[in-house]
Formats: C-alpha cells, structure tokens, sequence
C-alpha cells in the first residue's frame, strides 16, 4: 500500500459578503497569524476579519494550560471558551499554537457545553443532551455524537499580549446568519 | 488462484470541510413533504422543505416556513438548520433550495426532531454536482475493451435477457443468481423477489448481510419469538436493558437518546468495545460493562440462568404459563413434528427442552458454575452475579422489569448458541410479551422486505443432516464456478461477505480473468462473447447502484445499472418497531437514474414474463399496491391500508402519505372500521377475537410463534460439536502473536460509508476506517495513534462443495476439513490505528465493509452448521504498523481521540 499525503493548493476563495474566511482558508493563512504576531499591524488584521468585529477577549499572560475562560462573541448572548490547551490545535494562537477558542452551544439541538471542556483529551463534551462530544485541536470535529456540523470556532489573533477575537467559522446554533442579530 | 485482489483505494486526507456562516430558509409558501430517515433501523421522521432559488424566506416566524425566529435558543427541539441540512436539488428540471431536518412535530420514534448524525446530513446525500455526489452513476453502463462505456438502458436489457435465456436453458435456473439488499423498500424488493423467485424460480438468492437467504437471530425465532416484537415504548418502559453486542446509542442512535437515556433505568452492556453509550451509562451509576471474550456469550447466559434458578428468581408465574412443556414441544396442527424450520435445523436433539430439563441442563453443565464462566468469558465472577441479580433478583417481593436486545455482537459470533442461550435466559425473567418485558433485536437496517415468494430452496444440493432442506449458500455457489449470471442490486456483497479477499479474487477470475470480453457495442456479438464466457466457466454480473463501489461494479461488473433512491421516488417501508411510513420523492434523479422496480419490469418483459399481465407498474404505487397481498399474514401485513385506500379511491401511497411521519405500525388491522397499528407482538391483549375485514387471523399476534403458542426454552450444550471445533479453529494463535480482530460500525458511517464519504463534514471525520486498539496490544508493536497499522491472518478458512450430512457431525467443521471442504487461504487489511484502553485488552475492533480496508477478509468463511449463517465477528490477526497515516500529524482530518469521553 502506498501512502499518500495530499499537497494543498494555496488558492484564497472568495466566500460571500459575510464571513468570509472559510476553514480551508483559515488553515492556509495558519503563517500569516504568526506574522501578525510578530509584526502587529492594522492593514494585515483587517485582511482577516471582513464581517465581524474585533473584539479584545483575554490576554496571553492569563491563561493557564487547560483552564478555560468565557467570553461572549459576536453577539452579546452567544457564549464561547477560550482556552489554552498545552498541546497544538489547528487555528492555534501563541508560541505553542495550543490557544484556541470555540462556540459553546451543541451544533446539534443546541444543548450547553458550558463547563464540559476535558482537558486530557482537548475536548469539548459530552453535550448533556444527546452526548456528543468535540475535538478541539481539530477544528472543533465531532469524535462522537450527533452535531451535523464542527463548533464553530472563534479566529483569534494576537496584538502583544493581547488576545482578540476576529471572526467565526461556522453557524452558530439558532442562527440563519452569523452575521444577522 | 491467483494472487488475492487488494483494495487499489489509499488514505488520503481529504479536502478541507468549508465553514458555512449561514444558511437560507423556506419561505412561508415553501413545499412541505414527509419522510424518514435512510439509514438506521430506528427511522427517524423528516421534513422536507423545497422552494425555488431566489425565493428565500425571512428571519421572523412569519416570513418563514418553519414557523420559527431566528437567531433563537429553542434547545432540544429541531428548530434550526444546520448548514448540512441544506442542498440544492433539480426539481422538474428547475433548481431548487431544500432543507432536510428532522420532524420537530413528531410524537413517535423521534419526538421533538432528535437524530443522528447520519440522518441529520440527509441533504448532503442528495444529488447535486457541487459536491462529491457528482460521483453519483447517472446512466446504463457496458464494459467494453475493459471500459465502463454508457450504453442506452434498452441494449443494456437487451443484453441481459439475451445471456439470460441461454444460461437458464443450458445450466439450468440456479446457474442464473441474485445478490440483493432485503431492505431498500417494499416496492424494489417485491419486483425483485417477482423476478428471482417467481419468474425464475431460481434457489442461487442471497441478501445483502448472508450468504444464504436464511434467520437472523435464529434462536429467537426456534424459541417462537419474533426479532422485532417490541415497540420502542418497551424499551423506555423497562427497568433494565440487558444489551447483547450492542450499544444502541452507536448504532440505533434515537431509540437509545430518546427512549432509554432518560428516566433512572439501569443497563447491562455485553461488548468488548466500551463505546459512548456504555461509558455514559457506567459513569452515571446506571451501566456495567460486560468486556465478554468474543464467541463466549453462551457461557454467560448460562451461568446468569445458573444463578437465577439456584436462587429461585426466575419468573414461575410467566414460565407456567407460557413456557411449553414437553408435550407442547413436539406439538404440530397436523403437519407432523418435524415439518418446521426449527426441526430440520435441530434433528438431532439437543436443544428442545422444557422447565423441568432446562434446569437440569443448566445445573448440571460445567461450564455454568460461576467461576469456570467467569475464566472463560474473561469476566469478574462478581459483575456475572450482579447482572443476574440486576434482572432478576426481586426488590421487596417486586420482578425488576428487564428487557433483552441483541444485535450482531451476540449473534454473529455464535449464531446459533449465543440466541438460544440468549432467549431462555430473558424467557425464564418473564420478558417476552408483556409491555416493558420484551426480546427483541435492536435491529441493522430498516424492515423493507415483501417477498414474492416461490423459493426453490429443495433445488439446493446442499443439505441438514436427515436430507432436510437447507437454504442456498451463494458465495459457494460462486466459489465453485457454478453461477453464470448473476444480478447484483446495491449491495457491496464482497467486503460485506466473510474471506472477502478470496471471494474477490474468484469473481475477478470469472469474469475479467475469462478470455471473452465484449469488445463492441453490437447486441449479436456481445451475445456469441459472453455465451462463450459461460461456457468456458465463466460469469456474467451486473451490478445496479447509485454509486462505483470497489471492486464489484469498478473492477468486475460486465453491466453497470444506476438506480433511482431516497428522494428521488415514492417509497415505503417499517423500521424496527414495524412502523410503516411513505419516504416521498422531492426531487429529479440524476442523469438516466432509475428506481430498481423499474429496470426489473425492463428486464422481464424482455424475458417475457409480461404475457401473463405481470410487470404492467405504471409507477412505485402500483407495485406497493400489488405487493400488499403478499405482506399478508406476516409481520409487515399492511394489507388493510391498501384495501382502504381503495375503499376511498384513493391510490395507498397518498393514504399513506396522510399519516406522514407518524405512520401506522404493522400488522395493520381494523377496528370498528378503523385502521389499527399493533404495538407489540406476542402480546395476549392483541387477541381481538373474529376479525372485522378480510385479514388474517395471526396467532403469532397475541401468542408465541409456535405451534402450541407458547415459547420453547432451548438449552445450548457448549460442547457441540458444530460450535466448539470451529471456534477452537479460528481462535487467535497466541504462538503466532494473533489478536481477536472483531469489526463493527462506528456511529458517525453508515455501513459502506456510500454517502458518507461524499458527505463534507462526515468524510473528514472518518476519511479511512480506524482499528481500536488497547494500549497493551499496541505499545509491544511500536503502535501509536494515527499509525497505519496492517492486519493479517495466514489462516483464513473457507468453506467448498457441496456437502450433504447425513449424520450429525458430517457438517461439523473438523469432518469437513477432513473430507476435503475446507479450503486454507490468508486474509489482510490496513486501517487508522486508535490506541485506546475503551478495548478490552486481546481485542481490536475495526470498521466493517469501509471501502479500502475490508475487515472482513480476516474472517473465515464456514457458515454456522444449525443456521447456515456466517460468524462475522470471530476474526484474527498480527497487528504490525506499516507506517504513520496522513492523519497522524494533521488538524483538519480523523480526530484520534477515544470515543467514549465522558
């Protein structure tokens, strides 16, 4: 048996009026947030956030390895963890690429994930509806369970110490749009 | 034989999954249809809104079909759409938007919109070519210099008939085979089953999960219960679920979420894999988990009916009423005592017993006493015990409630024993008929089978011992070069039957390996070509499916037919509660696609079986319709509905359409001029007396199956020589370094993985088949998680000739080996290494039938003797990693994480 590993492409797509960033993008441009963070400039931030706010949610220097924080992002109500895994994740921020921040409703019947995160295994999960459970360092993917879609995953970027929220990849459960309120 | 056929598919990680940040809804005039789900037994009921592009809905309850507001945070509830639920579709020819969710209105089955993961991305299966559904087959194809070459549906019938004629005049109607699902709905299995059984009357017919057109769960029906006697009300009604090699939270997802999850009911999980659903139930105080050695479940029914009966808690009142004593045993109406299914499989006597002998037999075996159960079955004495007490042991003078469900963990490793075993154990603890008190199994696939009937199973050479009449093995039959044409229809027959790769290899040879290939598209020549084909042991397939399946249409097919599915025309079916309901049509099939009743009236008309006015369907309705009479009698009796559709002139699958994802459950009856489902079967409060219209009297309805109506407690010798010899033969080798390689379905793929891996978000989670591995099984190898990892068994055994026994043990497997009928050859398979303690140690599950990685290739292929079933289960193999997967060291593919966190 042959094993094959596939080469990407590096085409960015354009994706709409809204969001704008898909996955695949986002996982293209892992490089670029490295250079935000070494180079803070606006011009490059705002490259990466068309349709969503910029908003401050925590800083570096806080958080500890597996002790997640919660931050409310787009919308007021819409409730999400930012978290420090110890272990690198896709769409990971810092030296490590292990901070990674996710949507905390189940994209299954919208049951909460509040509280649930296991920090052994990266997860987040079981849902305490119909127990499905979330594979952080990978983008949110279902490991077990019901969700039809991954968590929606929050784009974060890193100004200094400072730790902002850019963008949401993925509908948030309840919506139609991300976008609308 | 040459050298074996290997899989030509790869790892690969696939495209990564695009994150969708909306999604459109209906708008308010938006086409409303019902249906179910595709896939599991349980059937969940859908929705389906369909509206035209560029005429989307707003976000307020009032400009909206689904009558919601959004953004909301209505938990629990199926009232958004994830972005999987959405597709564009053709719908007469224009686009249009639709949205597939689950049925938020539903009070059955799934109440409130629960669903899997597999039926909430129904969507992404229908066909639209900006996805990989694009790979759908869209017209008739002919292999032509080696090349699958479109070719109109009518050469392609043409074809078909011409060979046809000639093999059943010159080799005879059982050289002429079908291969078939048993499931995919009423109306293609009815046209079918017309064709092969009746037009043709051919013996050489085998479903999609046999070799032989034979039981299931074979014990349960010898004891007289149905395999799918309960509701999924018993299952939430009982107090505790003993689960045998199933955990229905994986496989039967909303029967476990919605019925049983909540409440306080405690469960008893008998599998080697501890999966979600049994880590859940262990960690909230509910569960044990059974890590049972594979084969050795007999072994623990026996030692829990032990217990029971040495502590009198068996059900007394139940067993003196409803057990069968010696006489009710061997009773018959007149048909003699050896005139049944059970007698010709049981002619020598070992398993009929009564209450009096059943606890003889159990008191006085070896291998019942607790501690030697306990050293066989690899379980702690003390767990063995509890589980006895935990469905039998009374509390302040009160039974526990306790219902049994088996699946294929229990009764494909020992297909006989481990249901006989199995059944007594639930009968002697008062389940069986009562509400809450049930045995049943949780089901595979759902209940689409109307049988035509006709079987020309005496044309079997193959025989039980006492000459009696034994079911066709086809694979055999294949093995043997005896099949000269066979029909396949959406099945991947090999990687699903047992010795895969041997199987392949064989059928290759038969068909691409024979010098006369068809080389034009001219009807005459290809006729010379392929009568020389079969002539010189050849064979002819034809494969009809919606998509390629290695290697049974891409590499062997000489005929490729696209078949019309789910949502692409009117169908119906039960799921495993018998719940009949209509899966409506909503959109255009792709390309010359057509339902399979439909390319079977082609067929038949070619070949003349129309002169007598049959085949005239002017569509699926018709065929429902016609297929009625013959569902009379059984468990799936929908008859009346059809009688009253015609009383009100309406065609049945509109009637049907009435009842949308409610349904009614089968056998339907009447009642004060009403239709009437039947909730449970076996049950005494069915029996209504005299029957209003013209049914059928059943007297399985209010009693057992049997002919004195009551159940037959059948002991299970483990000793017996059918058993024992073949199982002390395919055990792993510990000088060899061979583990148990066991296989199953992992919940998030749906058997072959057919629309899963076209399906976005599914295919990136399980883009290859994984193996579970136990840290100790896997550390001595160097395998670490993401590691591909080979599979190998040097010894795989299968099965050839012929055989007829005339004494006991001819067909046991040591007199076959001896009398030249067993064939040795070797078996292998790679799959994703997942190192996880969620196994029991000296077991590795692996996927079964994903395309690439056949795990049923290390399973020997020598049906079970009592049942001519197959022991799916019982594989073996060195485990040796072969280098790391590409989804070791990725983030986009496969999480590698264990599945049960809790």
């Amino acid at each position: 048996m042959t094993q094959t590993i596939q080469i990407h492409d590096h085409a960015h797509e354009a994706d709409g009026d809204r969001l704008c960033m898909s996955r695949r993008q986002f996982l293209l441009s892992g490089g670029a947030v490295v250079t935000l963070t070494a180079l803070p400039g606006l011009a490059q931030a705002q490259a990466l956030k068309v349709g969503f706010n910029r908003q401050k949610i925590g800083k570096l220097s806080a958080l500890k390895v597996g002790e997640p924080v919660a931050f409310n992002y787009p919308f007021a109500d819409v409730r999400n963890i930012l978290v420090k895994m110890g272990t690198p994740g896709g769409g990971g921020i810092g030296a490590g690429k292990d901070i990674v921040a996710f949507n905390q409703q189940c994209t299954h019947m919208g049951g909460p994930l509040d509280g649930t995160y296991k920090a052994q295994h990266q997860a987040l999960g079981p849902c305490p509806l119909h127990l499905t459970t979330f594979d952080l360092t990978r983008h949110g993917m279902v490991i077990s369970g019901h969700a039809t879609e991954s968590l929606p995953q929050i784009v974060l970027e890193v100004q200094g110490d400072d730790i902002y929220a850019t963008g949401v990849m993925g509908l948030v459960y309840g919506h139609a749009s991300n976008g609308k309120a | 034989m040459s050298k074996l056929w290997e899989s030509k598919a790869t790892p690969q990680l696939p495209e990564p999954v695009k994150a969708v940040n909306s999604v459109p809804l209906p708008p308010k005039n938006a086409d409303v249809l019902t249906t179910a789900c595709d896939y599991c037994t349980v059937a969940c009921g859908y929705k389906v809104y369909r509206w035209p592009v560029g005429k989307d809905g707003g976000g307020k309850a009032g400009q909206n079909a689904m009558g919601v507001s959004f953004p909301h945070q209505n938990m629990n509830t199926a009232s958004w759409a994830s972005p999987a639920q959405h597709t564009i579709v053709s719908h007469k020819g224009k686009p249009h938007h639709v949205i597939v969710v689950p049925d938020k209105d539903a009070t059955v089955v799934n109440p409130g919109g629960n669903h899997s993961i597999r039926g909430g991305t129904l969507a992404q299966k229908c066909f639209n070519p900006e996805t990989r559904t694009r790979e759908r087959l869209q017209h008739p194809m002919l292999r032509v210099n080696g090349k699958l070459t479109p070719v109109p549906w009518d050469l392609a019938t043409d074809v078909m008939a011409d060979i046809s004629k000639y093999v059943i005049a010159k080799h005879g109607e059982h050289a002429w085979a079908i291969k078939m699902y048993s499931y995919q709905y009423f109306e293609n299995t009815y046209a079918i089953t017309r064709l092969g059984m009746t037009s043709i009357g051919t013996p050489s017919i085998a479903p999609h999960d046999k070799c032989a057109n034979t039981n299931d769960a074979t014990g349960l029906d010898d004891a007289g219960i149905d395999s799918f006697a309960a509701s999924y009300q018993d299952w939430a009604d009982c107090e505790v679920a003993f689960l045998s090699g199933v955990d229905p939270y994986e496989t039967k997802t909303t029967l476990f979420t919605s019925w049983m999850m909540p409440g306080d009911k405690k469960f008893i999980f008998v599998t080697p894999h501890k999966t979600m659903g049994v880590a859940w139930a262990v960690s909230q105080g509910r569960g044990m988990w059974l890590p049972i050695i594979p084969g050795t479940d007999t072994v623990l029914h026996n030692a829990i009916a032990r217990i029971i009966i040495e502590n009198g808690w068996q059900d007394q009142e139940f067993i003196d009423k409803w057990i069968a004593n010696q006489w009710e045993v061997d009773q018959g109406y007149g048909r003699g005592t050896r005139n049944t299914g059970w007698q010709w499989r049981t002619t020598w006597g070992n398993w009929q017993s009564d209450w009096a002998d059943y606890q003889k037999f159990i008191l006085g075996a070896e291998e019942s006493k607790l501690d030697v159960a306990a050293k066989m079955t690899g379980l702690d004495a003390a767990d063995i015990r509890k589980a006895a007490e935990w469905i039998a042991k009374p509390v302040n003078g009160k039974r526990p409630k306790a219902s049994f469900m088996l699946e294929k963990g229990n009764y494909w490793t020992n297909n006989y024993m481990n249901t006989t075993s199995f059944v007594s154990m639930g009968l002697i603890c008062g389940a069986g008929n009562r509400p809450g008190r049930v045995i049943s199994r949780g089901g595979g696939h759902q209940r689409g089978m109307v049988s035509a009937g006709g079987g020309s199973g005496w044309l079997n050479p193959e025989k039980y011992p006492g000459r009696r009449k034994k079911d066709f093995n086809l694979d055999r039959w294949v093995m043997d070069g005896q099949v000269k044409f066979a029909w396949v229809f959406g099945t991947t027959w090999i990687a699903a039957m047992m010795g895969s790769q041997t199987l392949a290899t064989k059928m290759l040879e038969q068909t691409r390996g024979n010098a006369n290939q068809i080389t034009s598209l001219d009807r005459a020549a290809i006729f010379e070509v392929l009568k020389k084909r079969v002539d010189s042991g050849g064979m002819v397939l034809v494969d009809s499916d919606i998509y390629p399946v290695e290697p049974i249409n891409t590499d062997i097919a000489d005929i490729v037919l696209p078949a019309a599915t789910w949502g692409e025309e009117n169908f119906t079916r039960c799921n495993s509660e018998r719940r009949l309901r209509l899966y409506s049509k909503f959109y255009d099939a792709p390309g010359e696609a057509k339902p399979d009743w439909w390319a079977v009236q082609q067929f038949a008309r070619k070949m003349g079986f129309d002169a007598d006015g049959s085949y005239n369907w002017k569509d699926s309705n018709d065929v429902f319709e016609e297929a009625a009479r013959f569902s009379r009698g059984g468990v799936l009796n929908y008859h009346p509905l059809v009688m009253e559709a015609k009383k009100k002139g309406v065609k049945a699958q509109e009637f049907l359409r009435t009842y949308g994802t409610t349904g009614i459950q089968t056998p339907i009856r009447v009642r004060d001029g009403k239709l009437v489902g039947t909730v449970r079967l076996h049950d005494p409060t069915n029996n209504w007396g005299e029957m209003e219209q013209a049914e059928v009297q059943s007297p399985f309805m209010y009693a057992f199956n049997t002919h004195s109506g009551k159940a037959i407690l059948l002991k299970s010798p483990w000793k017996f020589g059918g058993w024992i010899q073949y199982y002390d033969a395919i055990k792993p080798r510990a000088e060899k370094g061979e583990i148990w390689v066991t296989n199953g379905r992992v919940n998030e793929t749906w058997q072959s993985a057919f629309d899963d891996m076209r399906k976005a978000h599914l295919h990136q989670r399980w883009p290859w088949p994984p193996i579970f591995i136990h840290p100790n099984d896997a550390k001595p190898k160097g395998i670490e998680s993401g590691d591909l990892v080979k599979v190998h068994n040097d010894t795989v055994y299968i099965q050839t000739g012929q055989p007829t026994g005339v004494k006991d043990p001819d067909l046991f497997f040591n007199n076959l080996m001896k009398e030249g009928h067993i064939q040795t050859t070797e078996g292998s398979f790679t799959a994703v290494a997942i190192v996880s303690d969620e196994m029991r140690p000296g077991v590795a599950m692996a996927s079964f039938n994903f395309p690439g990685a056949p795990a049923n290739a290390v399973v020997s292929a020598v049906p079970d003797p009592v049942t001519n079933n197959y022991r799916y289960k019982l594989g073996r193999g060195t485990l040796t990693k072969v280098g790391e997967s590409p989804f070791k060291h990725n983030f986009t593919a496969m999480s590698l994480k264990p599945r049960p966190i809790v």
